[in-house]
């Protein structure tokens, strides 16, 4: 059995690469639609596609070559010779549908189309040295004023943000179905949560138009609060925004 | 056949790059040399004029950019009004910046200072473990590991010279182009430069004593001690450079000891042990190391390939395994020591930390993370051909594809960035700003635990390999004392450094809401020592192979499993408490990296061979893979090179002195790639060079044997 399975060594490695494409393809959108309880598949992008199948490739082609025995193997299906019915079948498909893949490859990247280019994206934008060193004047309060601040801030939110951002900060406010690129979800522990709280200020009182040239593409509906908003506000919105969301700002660590 | 000859024609092709870098610095004089005839007098009376001392210019936080007085030398002051009031001005008023014939200095200095550090980190690397072998051949009375480490030691002198000749060139144009910057460096290090200076005698002293006097220092134990010392003395020397010049580098990252807003020095110590000096110093010593052994098996896999006996093709198969050795060693705390480093470069400044993890930098992450996965595979691929060579390795060979599916899969969540390339319609299909596999692997939680993962997966890599020679074992019981006191000593080594800081965990200070998020980390610390004192005990009754898969198993399940999910917890509620998450992670594996290691050791201590090592017996392409390896771990260092300068943006001094030049600016990635390609063409060129350069003495003392052999010959005709 097991030196049945290695004169056919080439055929398991593609197997598992076009297992690997299927997955990507059409289980995975499925799979994660149903894990997330969306209404919609959530489809793999195409960047992590192709990296995902070169490792793939990769992959096999390594274990292929582990050693001279199992490479001689690998290669040896492909050379003419005795060999079951269904090894002569599997060659001859090989050298039919290999080509035809190649011209498939070749066919879809060069065939005019009108897909918009694909973009790369900075997360955070670098925070000017202006705001680097602001500091929320309520977090060194008492726990009584902090507590009074962030009912204050979370007033202020659900009047300014909810409608984009959503009543739990949750990214599904009203308006968010508006926008090509909803807004983002805070409980998302990769979002806010990764940020220090100045990082909130100068995104809120700048907002997209404020962001600087290094971070486009950058589609940001953001606007600008700063002729809005006073300053104290602002804190107290940010302060509202993290309990809402139910996460904590990055906080400054001691150096060792 | 043809890629052969390419790679034994390569020393003869880099003499053309020797020529070009030849009349780069020999540019770089006449400019210097210029400059300094030309500006003498006025400099002198600048000098004069300026208070002496270290009371240093003024450099605001935030200056605005350069008037034209300040950008470029020769060009008219803006406000001067007329040509002779220009020229006063040119005169008199201090250089900022110079032109290099009209290419970007910082291009210049960029290159020169990378590839002085390629060089510099093979010559400081190098030592640390050809001294180790040199002590391993001695007590192991093995002649052939004295050999290597001679063989080491050879490409080492060569590399120094050409390391000195770059360090020089570097200072050259530092001083020539950036001459206001290096004014302020001088000011805040200039007795650090005199320290720098007489260390550098003394690597040069003890180096070349090192490498002639191999062969008189031999004989008697006390005179090779005495080399060996040498030898010492020569890491000591060099480790001592590395840290005087990693101040002055991670001084411009997170100065300290001086006044931000004049640059006067109040300490030169706090200057010197600035925020990121010792995790740079750590993290460039273990990187050193990895570059090291990693271009040692490069330079033996060009002399396998060109081997023409079966005999120099056994050598050259060891010296390439004993490189990929050392390279994988120090490969392996590598990641942790680069996460102390992160971290510590977040608390320096969470702008710098956000550029670098989030920001402009975030994509060259991105490539260093496919880099480092191409490392982990290459090691392991190339020690599983190694095993081909080894008799009874077809009892392992079955794990190769579980190895292989835990190796690719955790490489491709180790490369998935938070933020995907998306075009317009798949960001309208997916709906939101990430996507599932974005969200849940592009976290730094999730690319920890994969990272441990590849680490035990290499580790287990390595097990297999060296139990591939080996047949039945001895029973624990009957090996006697040492392989108790082994087993002892290190279940009391990984409990001290488990259950110390477990039990130091009990006592941060932190808020209660918070503090909550500990325990389960100081539960996980005794969870594994409980694990570790479990698998001694299966040790010592006899089940040895029980207890390193018990450990295995929960380690994989605490490091990578369960931290995985608790690290989103963590980055959710908690960050603070990250930092202790990470520390408890790197702490769990190396226990069980040091006690699977050690019960292994003394499992089978006394068992049977299978059969030999056939060395030489290995697949061209393994010397590939070697190859690889090297060309890798180059690239790396060039890109992590440009990261962490690149990071200060447009400081010369982060938050002190601002970069007023042209070149201010933070390159494309397009752009960074040429220029880092580039420095890895030059780097392996010239090392190419220089080690045929070495290797030419060799030639002629086998020639004048050759020759010494057929006239004996011919007289005993």
């Amino acid at each position: 059995m097991a030196k049945k399975r290695s004169k056919f060594l080439m055929i398991w490695v593609i197997t598992a690469v076009v297992c690997l494409f299927l997955f990507l393809k059409y289980a995975s959108p499925k799979i994660f639609q149903v894990l997330m309880a969306k209404d919609h598949t959530m489809p793999t992008p195409s960047t992590l596609m192709m990296w995902y199948m070169i490792m793939g490739v990769l992959a096999g082609l390594v274990y292929a070559t582990t050693s001279n025995q199992k490479f001689a193997d690998f290669l040896g299906f492909l050379l003419p010779g005795g060999g079951p019915i269904i090894k002569i079948l599997l060659q001859k498909m090989l050298f039919v549908g290999f080509p035809v893949l190649v011209g498939w490859f070749v066919y879809s990247w060069s065939i005019p189309g009108a897909a918009s280019p694909v973009e790369l994206r900075i997360q955070h934008p670098t925070l000017p040295q202006e705001f680097e060193k602001r500091e929320n004047p309520f977090r060194q309060t008492d726990a009584e004023t902090q507590r009074k601040c962030i009912e204050e801030g979370k007033i202020l939110f659900q009047t300014y943000c909810r409608p984009c951002h959503g009543s739990k900060a949750d990214g599904n406010g009203p308006f968010a179905n508006s926008f090509r690129l909803r807004p983002i979800n805070f409980q998302d522990p990769g979002t806010i949560a990764t940020v220090v709280d100045n990082y909130l200020f100068w995104r809120i009182k700048e907002g997209g138009p404020g962001l600087p040239s290094e971070s486009t593409p950058w589609d940001s509906a953001m606007p600008s609060w700063k002729d809005d908003l006073k300053d104290d506000e602002i804190w107290k919105i940010i302060m509202g925004e993290y309990d809402t969301a139910g996460v904590m700002p990055r906080q400054r660590e001691k150096l060792e | 056949m043809n890629n052969l000859k390419i790679l034994l024609h390569l020393p003869k092709r880099s003499g053309y790059i020797f020529v070009v870098l030849f009349f780069l610095s020999f540019f770089s004089f006449l400019s210097f040399s210029q400059e300094v005839f030309a500006a003498d007098a006025p400099v002198e009376a600048a000098k004069e004029a300026a208070s002496p001392g270290i009371e240093l210019p003024q450099f605001e936080a935030g200056q605005p950019p350069a008037t034209a007085t300040q950008t470029a030398e020769g060009q008219p002051a803006a406000e001067a009004g007329t040509a002779t009031a220009a020229v006063e001005e040119e005169e008199v008023g201090p250089v900022q910046y110079r032109a290099f014939f009209g290419i970007d200095s910082r291009v210049i200095v960029w290159i020169v200072s990378e590839l002085h550090l390629m060089f510099a980190a093979f010559v400081l690397g190098v030592p640390i473990f050809a001294v180790i072998v040199e002590i391993v051949g001695f007590k192991g009375g093995d002649i052939k590991y004295d050999k290597m480490a001679k063989e080491f030691t050879k490409l080492l002198s060569a590399a120094f010279a050409t390391t000195a000749s770059l360090g020089g060139l570097l200072g050259f144009c530092l001083y020539g182009l950036y001459p206001e910057f290096m004014g302020h460096m001088t000011n805040v290090f200039a007795p650090t430069m005199y320290v720098y200076a007489l260390m550098f005698f003394g690597e040069a002293f003890t180096l070349y004593g090192y490498y002639y006097s191999w062969e008189i220092l031999k004989g008697t134990a006390f005179k090779k001690w005495f080399h060996i010392m040498l030898g010492v003395m020569l890491n000591l020397f060099g480790t001592g450079l590395m840290f005087i010049t990693n101040s002055w580098a991670t001084y411009m990252m997170s100065p300290a000891g001086v006044v931000p807003a004049t640059g006067k020095l109040l300490s030169l110590s706090h200057a010197i042990y600035n925020p990121l000096w010792m995790p740079v110093n750590i993290h460039r010593l273990i990187a050193n190391v990895c570059f090291g052994g990693f271009v040692v098996g490069a330079y033996a896999a060009v002399k396998f390939l060109g081997s023409k006996s079966e005999e120099e093709k056994a050598h050259y198969d060891w010296m390439g395994y004993v490189g990929n050795f050392i390279g994988v060693g120090a490969l392996i705390p590598l990641p942790f020591a680069g996460y102390w480093l992160g971290r510590e470069v977040y608390s320096t400044s969470p702008v710098m930390g956000n550029i670098m993890m989030g920001g402009a930098f975030s994509w060259t992450f991105i490539i260093q993370a496919i880099l480092i996965g191409m490392l982990f595979i290459g090691v392991n691929y190339y020690l599983w051909l190694g095993m081909g060579r080894i008799r009874g390795s077809e009892r392992y060979t079955k794990f190769f594809k579980y190895l292989i599916f835990v190796i690719f899969m955790c490489f491709a969540v180790w490369l998935t960035p938070h933020n995907l390339p998306l075009s317009g319609e798949e960001r309208a299909m997916i709906g939101e700003q990430y996507h599932p596999f974005s969200k849940y692997f592009g976290v730094m939680a999730a690319k920890n635990a994969v990272v441990n993962l590849i680490i035990l997966a290499t580790f287990f890599s390595f097990l297999i390999y060296r139990r591939s020679n080996k047949g039945e074992m001895v029973p624990f019981s009957e090996q006697g004392k040492a392989g108790k006191i082994g087993i002892f000593s290190a279940v009391i080594f990984c409990l001290l450094m488990l259950v110390s800081y477990a039990i130091s965990l009990n006592f941060v200070e932190l808020e209660a809401n918070v503090k909550v998020f500990v325990k389960p980390i100081i539960c996980a610390l005794y969870i594994q020592s409980f694990a570790i004192c479990l698998a001694a005990f299966l040790t010592f009754k006899n089940k040895g192979k029980l207890g390193q898969a018990l450990l295995f198993a929960v380690t994989a399940c605490i490091a990578v499993l369960y931290f995985w999910y608790y690290g989103f917890q963590v980055m959710q509620k908690a960050n603070l408490v990250l930092r202790y998450l990470s520390v408890t992670q790197v702490s769990i594996v190396m226990s069980c990296l040091i006690m699977n290691a050690i019960i292994d050791i003394f499992m089978f201590r006394k068992a049977k061979l299978v059969g030999g090592i056939e060395w030489g017996k290995m697949p061209v392409r393994s010397q590939y893979a070697l190859l690889l390896l090297c060309v890798v771990i180059v690239i790396l260092m060039g890109l992590m090179g440009f990261i962490r300068s690149g990071l200060r943006m447009d400081w010369h001094i982060y938050g002190i002195l601002q970069d007023t030049s042209q070149g201010a600016y933070t390159p494309s990635l397009a752009y960074m790639g040429r220029i880092v390609g580039l420095i890895v063409a030059l780097f392996l060129g010239l090392v190419a060079f220089v080690f045929w350069l070495a290797g030419l003495g060799d030639k002629k003392e086998k020639a004048k044997e050759h020759e010494y052999g057929e006239v004996t010959s011919s007289y005993e005709d």
